[in-house]
């Protein structure tokens, strides 16, 4: 390689690059994106949100590391790919080789300064990144920012740039120039970044379940390219707190800097590659020697003319008839198709696609991070958003250079002097590359039905994608190509229409996740539609008719913009200027007004729609009014409490309405009168009529908190009965777009709770109405560190329990539940009305009703969707046991019947109230259980759990609360699983638990269990995760039946108590069964009072054989914090082998004769390490911390050494 | 006929490609001849309805090809000057799918009639290879082959003969003389040989005017006795330039042999009359002062 010509190649490459506007516009994009993200936006998830807290800096080598990482990738690798990609492809089209290539430059030597041209300057832009990150992280002022700012380390943004930049940049520029080269395709070029920004975004950064074995998780650390999911996974995941991050080091293993030369390697070699394509090239492409043949038996490329006389033409008798709309669409698609099958990015994308919508998908997670089962209506909803995105894009660039290929290709002039028709050319041209995103839908239904046949669980149909991927993606496949078509006719060229649509993609997409997106405006219909088994888009079904009908519209005037604008004739520029004067402009839309008609027509009435909806402008309005009026009145006021419910509610599921008629019975437990009390009413009740002890009552109508006034107050003691008698369609109108609603009355099924004044008016002010999280949000209330001395008031329901009578008719053929024993059940005319009467109080009631199976267990009952027959034995399963178990080691259980009925997917909850369970389809019911962890048990078991925790006690209202419901749940489930599945699948769920414990919590901000009061991030696994873990730890340290009494007494003490309790009752109430009540104050301090995690490491393992015994050693560190009694243990072999689900459906997993295990307990505290030595009769393979999963740690996976 | 009236294009710049253009073309062979940049395929280009010009008026048998180019897109063939296919199709293919975008019909059925068009073109050999395995004659052929499908009634014909081995040049020439008898072919060209062997009548373009129309022989007529030539030494050559009407200057066996035009001037010793050829009238034409109007005329008051 001539060193003098490799210079002058990268000179003069290095010269346009820097020239071009694509760099110039990266710059300037970084610039102001790094301004932005100056202020604190962008950094380590670690630290606290509050006022106060202390925050994370954006300086630290973490923070700087991750915002490099996501504009390298974001936005580098795009700009470098095209600049890379298209340097051969560019000095093809202006056919400068020839020429080029005579000279005595070498391939090598053409291709490598090419190479190192592009990647001089997309370094030099890195470089100007890190500039422009340290002078607005350090110079610029840094106001009420200051304290996410550190002080400056140059290594701070050097390391990131060198460690994460270069490795990437060197990846994607050599992969982006071997792809532009071997290829010479720019769509390739193009979807390159595209196809890794997807299968990153989606998956290699997002997918992390608990469940995911470690050696997997380490290769996708591997092969993620920007390096930020080995950052995430070995750093980050795990909180390590805030001064950590502020001030330590990324520092770098093994696995990251192998990977990181690995992706240096394949960008190189791919230039290597490309040069030595080049040189071939130049020399003709390689023809194999046939034995035997001579030059002589191979023909030569032209043979010599063979003139002979010819009829003249004429006698060829043509003719000409100018083709047809269709037919010329046809010729077009067709010979288009053609063009499209020979391109090799159709055979290496779209596998990538279908892999990455297929897999995303399939491996979707439900609560408590469990797997869910992919039925076709909810795979191909749950795949909608990707999809859609994916197949626009694609459809973009094969759009785009499908219109650019006449010109490509220098048929333009043959081309456009043709008589086929423009609209023919364009429509021909969008609907071959339209096939493109059909054949993707296609493959991938035939893959997702191959998995589900492999799975044998869930029956195989086409009617939901044709529904979901036909009636309504579609749509948005042809409005955006349309779209496409016109952007490319208004810029007239590649790069103009790529900008065009690349900016209505991101504004979209910025739009959708700033929440402003509704029915009118929601073109991909991302985020918006839900499915259902039980009945799809029944909700919001008119908008979504209308959002449709508005693509389909929006696409043919899209289409007539093209046609008008895309000349096949270059206009001349005096009579382009004439059409771009205000008259010329107006008579062009004048035009194409017909063609807006409809589109706006239906969107119009979409918007309508949204703005009448209850989530429009005027139900907020009118919620903020009640919120407004009513907050310095009525927030905290003492209430009367219900003593009794008696309700009639008449339920029309087709027409999604309902009337309630009923009284609530009343009593001032107070010891002092109430001059006046409130009910709050719904926003979507009509003719509301109120009666007190059965007479006609005005009560004040304060935005529908209806307050009365009894005549000389209400004195303690004293009873009242409030009757009502409304109606009303539930939910009134449409959502704003789409998603999650959590009650409803449809035709596939009603779910209506006492939480909200939905179908029953709630007793109080409700503080969470009319809230906006941007506007009027309550900051976290500090309580005093006694708060719950004293009478401490429910966290929810409606008081001290009460009786209830609820009354439900509705067509013959639902069923209709209620909380409470079914008195009656009977139909009349087509009408069931089934009267549900409590058998012991309870403390809030709920209706759900749907055309179910059912399954009866022994007290228990499961009604389902006929069709959901997956997981309801399981779940009958784990009712049963539950009402056993949990009866005999808590309390018995109290009432009749303990159901769980099934309800449409629109929201993704269970909710255990008293007897009457409500699941959502998606919960339990698609749950995918594996041999090791019974996912469909695990969520059984717990909802079953709330008719103790959360029924029959309700915890008090304040901090540490909630962990009495949603802790002692998991606690209870865990307990379950040991007794039904045995150990190893509670150690199991255990570790899950422990994961997402260590993955979600957030160090700085985390509050102990007494502190909890679920308002800052991170509190829910908190909540769930380790309250639960932290119950069964102090079964451990008291004992399995010392724990039993104690919650035993408890629960006695406050089950029908108007003290509710919380965690400082219960730790008090647990004490007297401790044996050790130190040990259990020290306990009870570590883990409710104080935030301490134990982390293990081992370390100097060694062994070895004295007489027929091994001797084993090995150093044990706590690095974590904590101090808890541990076992270390030396093992042999697998404890609980792999089993095939078929073995696991045969009984609870045992323990291998083959293990072996020698332990020894070491109690060690933060930075404290022992060593532990143990004696067997066995050789050892390696040794592990905690063997029985019983000590609640981070990182369990590095608590294991080999020997 | 194929009427052009005061054609003007004026590129952004600006630019006058052509300065105010009338032409009649009649039914035949009509040649259009000019030197590179003389607006020859800016003209070609309009008269195809690729280009819009910014004034003036072309007709078709009387129908406006300017505000309606859909109107004679069915009945013309256009060869450009430039141009290429998709490379992944075959040769037939192409051909086939230009004929369905043309409309054409034939009572043989299109795929036949695709043949035989190869066939004219000596391409049946490569009717089933890809067009990108073409070489560039191959391509030229192809070219010729989509143009003359149809039976349009123009065809525009810009440098056909670019690429093509004499034989070639000479089997299209037969082709194009014989489709010319019955409708209107417009060949340009800056080969004046071309036009000698096709073309009836022809007009000479120059800066983005015609500054000639006429026919072969009256071209050559019109000069007929002033053409003289004889041999020159560089230094000799030199003089003859600055004194005389050189018309053609080329190196024969090491020594100039120059022809020049002296209608009316003493013959230099040596030089003796000689026929004159069409390249003689050409380049005559072409070394013609600027005509005041020309030279004078603002670029905006051509462009109104």
């Amino acid at each position: 390689m001539n060193a003098q010509r490799l210079g002058t190649v990268v000179r003069t490459e290095l010269a346009h690059q820097v020239r071009r506007p694509l760099f110039v516009i990266l710059l300037l994009i970084t610039f102001l994106v790094v301004w932005g993200l100056s202020s604190g936006n962008v950094t380590i998830e670690s630290g606290a949100s509050q006022v106060g807290g202390q925050k994370a800096w954006v300086t630290s080598e973490f923070a700087v590391s991750q915002t490099l990482i996501f504009l390298t990738f974001l936005l580098y690798t795009f700009f470098i790919s095209v600049g890379a990609g298209m340097g051969v492809i560019a000095d093809e089209e202006a056919r400068v080789g020839p020429i080029l290539h005579t000279t005595p430059l070498t391939p090598r030597e053409y291709v490598w300064g090419k190479f190192l041209a592009v990647l001089a300057a997309y370094g030099l832009a890195l470089g100007a990144m890190v500039a422009f990150l340290v002078f607005f992280h350090h110079v610029v002022p840094a106001g009420e920012n200051a304290e996410y700012r550190g002080p400056l380390s140059l290594l701070n943004y050097v390391r990131p740039a060198l460690f994460f930049g270069v490795p990437l940049l060197v990846f994607m520029a050599g992969t982006a120039f071997a792809v532009g080269e071997l290829t010479r395709r720019p769509v390739l070029v193009y979807f390159l970044p595209v196809v890794l920004m997807f299968i990153c975004a989606f998956f290699l950064w997002d997918w992390s379940p608990g469940w995911l074995d470690p050696r997997v998780n380490r290769l996708l650390m591997a092969v993620e390219p920007a390096g930020l999911r080995w950052l995430s996974e070995t750093w980050v995941k795990v909180d390590r707190g805030v001064e950590f991050y502020n001030h330590e080091r990324v520092g770098l293993d093994a696995l990251f800097v192998f990977s990181r030369l690995g992706f240096i390697a394949v960008g190189l070699g791919g230039v290597a590659w490309s040069a030595r394509h080049v040189a071939q090239g130049l020399r003709g492409a390689p023809v194999r020697t046939v034995k035997g043949k001579t030059l002589a038996d191979v023909p030569p490329a032209t043979p010599l003319g063979t003139f002979r006389e010819h009829a003249p033409l004429a006698s060829l008798n043509m003719g000409v008839r100018a083709p047809g709309l269709l037919s010329g669409l046809w010729d077009v698609a067709r010979v288009e198709a053609r063009g499209l099958l020979s391109q090799p990015g159709l055979y290496l994308f779209v596998p990538i696609i279908l892999l990455q919508t297929v897999v995303q998908s399939l491996n979707a997670v439900g609560p408590f991070d469990t797997p869910l089962l992919a039925t076709p209506g909810h795979f191909a909803v749950r795949s909608m958003g990707q999809a859609s995105t994916l197949v626009c894009l694609l459809l973009m660039f094969y759009t785009v250079e499908s219109l650019e290929r006449e010109r490509a290709y220098f048929f333009a002039p043959i081309h456009d002097a043709t008589p086929v028709r423009t609209l023919s050319v364009l429509l021909g041209k969008a609907f071959a590359n339209s096939l493109v995103g059909v054949a993707i839908l296609m493959v991938t239904w035939l893959a997702v039905s191959l998995v589900q046949l492999a799975q044998g669980n869930v029956p195989v149909s086409l009617v939901p994608y044709a529904i979901v991927w036909g009636l309504l993606m579609l749509p948005t496949f042809v409005l955006w190509t349309c779209f496409v078509l016109a952007a490319r006719a208004v810029a007239g060229g590649r790069f103009g229409a790529y900008g065009l649509a690349l900016a209505v993609l991101c504004l979209t997409g910025f739009a959708a996740v700033r929440g402003e997106l509704n029915w009118a405006t929601n073109w991909p219909l991302w985020g918006t539609v839900l499915w259902s088994d039980l009945g799809p888009f029944e909700l919001d079904r008119t908008v979504l008719v209308l959002n449709r009908v508005g693509a389909l519209g929006l696409a043919a005037f899209f289409a007539a913009l093209a046609v008008r604008l895309d000349g096949r004739r270059a206009p001349d520029s005096v009579s382009l200027l004439e059409r771009l004067k205000p008259r010329g402009l107006l008579s062009g839309a004048w035009r194409l007004t017909p063609w807006m008609v409809v589109p706006a027509v239906a969107l119009i009435g979409a918007a309508v729609q949204v703005g009448q909806g209850w989530q429009g402008d005027a139900a907020k309005k009118r919620a903020k009014e009640y919120w407004q009026k009513n907050l310095a009145t009525w927030k905290d006021a003492p209430q009367p409490a219900i003593q009794d419910v008696d309700l009639d509610v008449d339920l029309e599921p087709e027409a999604g309405t309902f009337h309630t008629r009923g009284t609530y019975t009343l009593v001032n437990r107070h010891d002092k009168a109430l001059e006046s009390f409130a009910l709050t009413g719904g926003d979507h009740w009509e003719d509301v009529r109120w009666t007190v002890d059965g007479k006609e009552s005005e009560a004040e109508d304060r935005s529908r908190l209806y307050v009365f006034k009894p005549v000389g107050g209400m004195q303690p003691g004293t009873v009242l009965r409030v009757g009502f008698d409304f109606h009303g369609r539930f939910p009134r109108g449409a959502t704003k777009s789409g998603g999650k609603v959590e009650e409803f009355i449809l035709p596939s099924g009603v779910v209506l709770t006492s939480f909200g004044p939905s179908f029953a008016p709630v007793i109080g002010f409700l503080d969470d109405i009319g809230v906006d999280p941007k506007e009027n949000k309550y900051e976290p209330r500090v309580y005093s560190d006694r708060y719950y001395e004293g009478q401490t008031e429910a966290a929810w329901g409606m008081g001290t329990p009460f009786t209830t009578r609820i009354r439900v008719t509705g067509p013959a053929d639902y069923t209709l539940n209620s909380a409470g024993v079914l008195e009656s059940d009977e139909v009349k005319d087509g009408r069931r009305a089934s009267v549900w009467k409590s058998d012991h109080p309870m403390s809030m009631f709920n209706i759900v009703a749907g055309k179910w199976t059912v399954l009866r267990g022994e007290g228990t009952a499961v009604f389902h969707h006929p069709s959901h027959v997956y997981n309801v034995e399981e779940m009958r399963r784990g009712l049963n046991a539950a009402r056993k178990y949990y009866s005999e080691w808590f309390y018995p259980y109290p009432w009749k019947e303990l159901k769980l009925s099934e309800f449409p997917g629109l929201a993704t909850y269970a909710q255990g109230f008293a007897t009457n369970i409500t699941f959502s389809e998606s919960i339990g019911f698609l749950t995918k259980s594996t041999s090791k962890a019974n996912a469909v048990l695990l969520i059984t078991a717990h909802e079953a759990a709330h008719q103790w925790w959360g029924n029959m006690l309700i915890p008090g209202k304040g901090p540490g609360g909630d962990v009495l419901s949603e802790g002692t749940s998991h606690y209870s489930a865990l307990k379950l699983a040991e007794q039904l599945e045995g150990p190893a699948m509670r150690m199991e769920i255990a570790k899950r638990l422990e994961e997402r414990y260590a993955k979600d919590r957030h160090l700085d901000a985390e509050q102990s269990l007494v502190k909890l009061d679920n308002s800052r991030e991170g509190d829910n696994t908190v909540l769930y995760d380790k309250g639960g873990w932290v119950f069964w730890m102090m079964e451990d340290l008291l004992g399995r039946e010392a724990m039993h009494a104690g919650l035993q007494a408890f629960l006695r003490q406050y089950i029908s108590s108007a003290d509710h309790p919380v965690l400082q009752d219960f730790t008090a109430a647990m004490r007297p069964f401790a044996k050790d009540a130190a040990a259990y104050d020290a306990f009870v301090q570590q883990w409710f009072h104080e935030v301490h995690v134990p982390e293990y490491r081992l370390s100097a393992a060694s062994v070895k054989q004295e007489g027929a015994q091994w001797v084993a050693t090995v150093t044990v560190e706590n690095t974590g914090t904590g101090r808890m009694p541990v076992e270390v243990a030396a093992v042999k072999g697998e404890r609980f082998p792999e089993r095939t689900e078929e073995e696991a459906a045969k009984g609870p997993a045992t323990q291998s004769p083959d293990y072996r295990d020698a332990r020894k307990t070491v109690v060690l505290g933060a930075g404290e390490k022992a060593e532990v030595t143990v004696r067997a009769d066995f050789a050892p393979e390696r040794w592990v911390v905690d063997p029985d999963v019983r000590v609640l740690q981070l990182r369990r996976e590095s608590a294991v050494l080999k020997l | 006929m194929l009427s052009l009236r005061n054609l003007v294009k004026v590129y952004p710049g600006p630019v006058a490609a052509l300065r105010g253009v009338d032409l009649d073309v009649p039914r035949g062979m009509f040649g259009l001849l000019g030197p590179n940049g003389a607006g020859k395929s800016t003209l070609m280009k309009i008269l195809s309805g690729l280009l819009e010009p910014t004034s003036g008026e072309v007709t078709l048998d009387g129908a406006d090809i300017v505000r309606n180019p859909e109107a004679l897109r069915p009945h013309l063939g256009y060869l450009p000057q430039e141009f290429g296919f998709y490379p992944y199709l075959t040769g037939e293919a192409m051909l086939l799918y230009l004929l369905k975008l043309k409309g054409v019909t034939a009572p043989q059925g299109l795929k036949k009639l695709c043949a035989e068009l190869l066939e004219r073109v000596n391409l049946t050999f490569a009717a089933k290879r890809k067009v990108k395995e073409y070489s560039g004659g191959m391509r030229q052929r192809l070219g010729i082959a989509q143009a003359l499908a149809g039976n349009p009634k123009l065809i525009i014909v810009d440098e056909p003969t670019a690429g093509l081995d004499p034989e070639e040049r000479l089997r299209f020439y037969r082709l194009l003389a014989e489709v010319a008898h019955e409708r209107t072919v417009l060949l340009s060209t800056h080969i004046v040989e071309d036009v000698a062997m096709l073309c009836p009548r022809f007009a000479v373009i120059r800066q983005g005017r015609v500054v000639a129309i006429t026919s072969p022989t009256d071209a050559k007529a019109a000069i007929q006795g002033t053409i003289f030539e004889g041999t020159a030494s560089a230094a000799e050559l030199s003089e003859l330039q600055r004194t005389r009407r050189v018309t053609q200057a080329v190196l024969f066996e090491g020594r100039n042999r120059v022809r020049i035009h002296a209608p009316n001037a003493a013959v230099p010793a040596g030089f003796e009359r000689v026929t004159p050829t069409l390249e003689d009238a050409y380049l005559l034409l072409m070394k013609d002062e600027q005509t005041p109007a020309e030279a004078s005329a603002p670029v905006h008051e051509v462009a109104r």
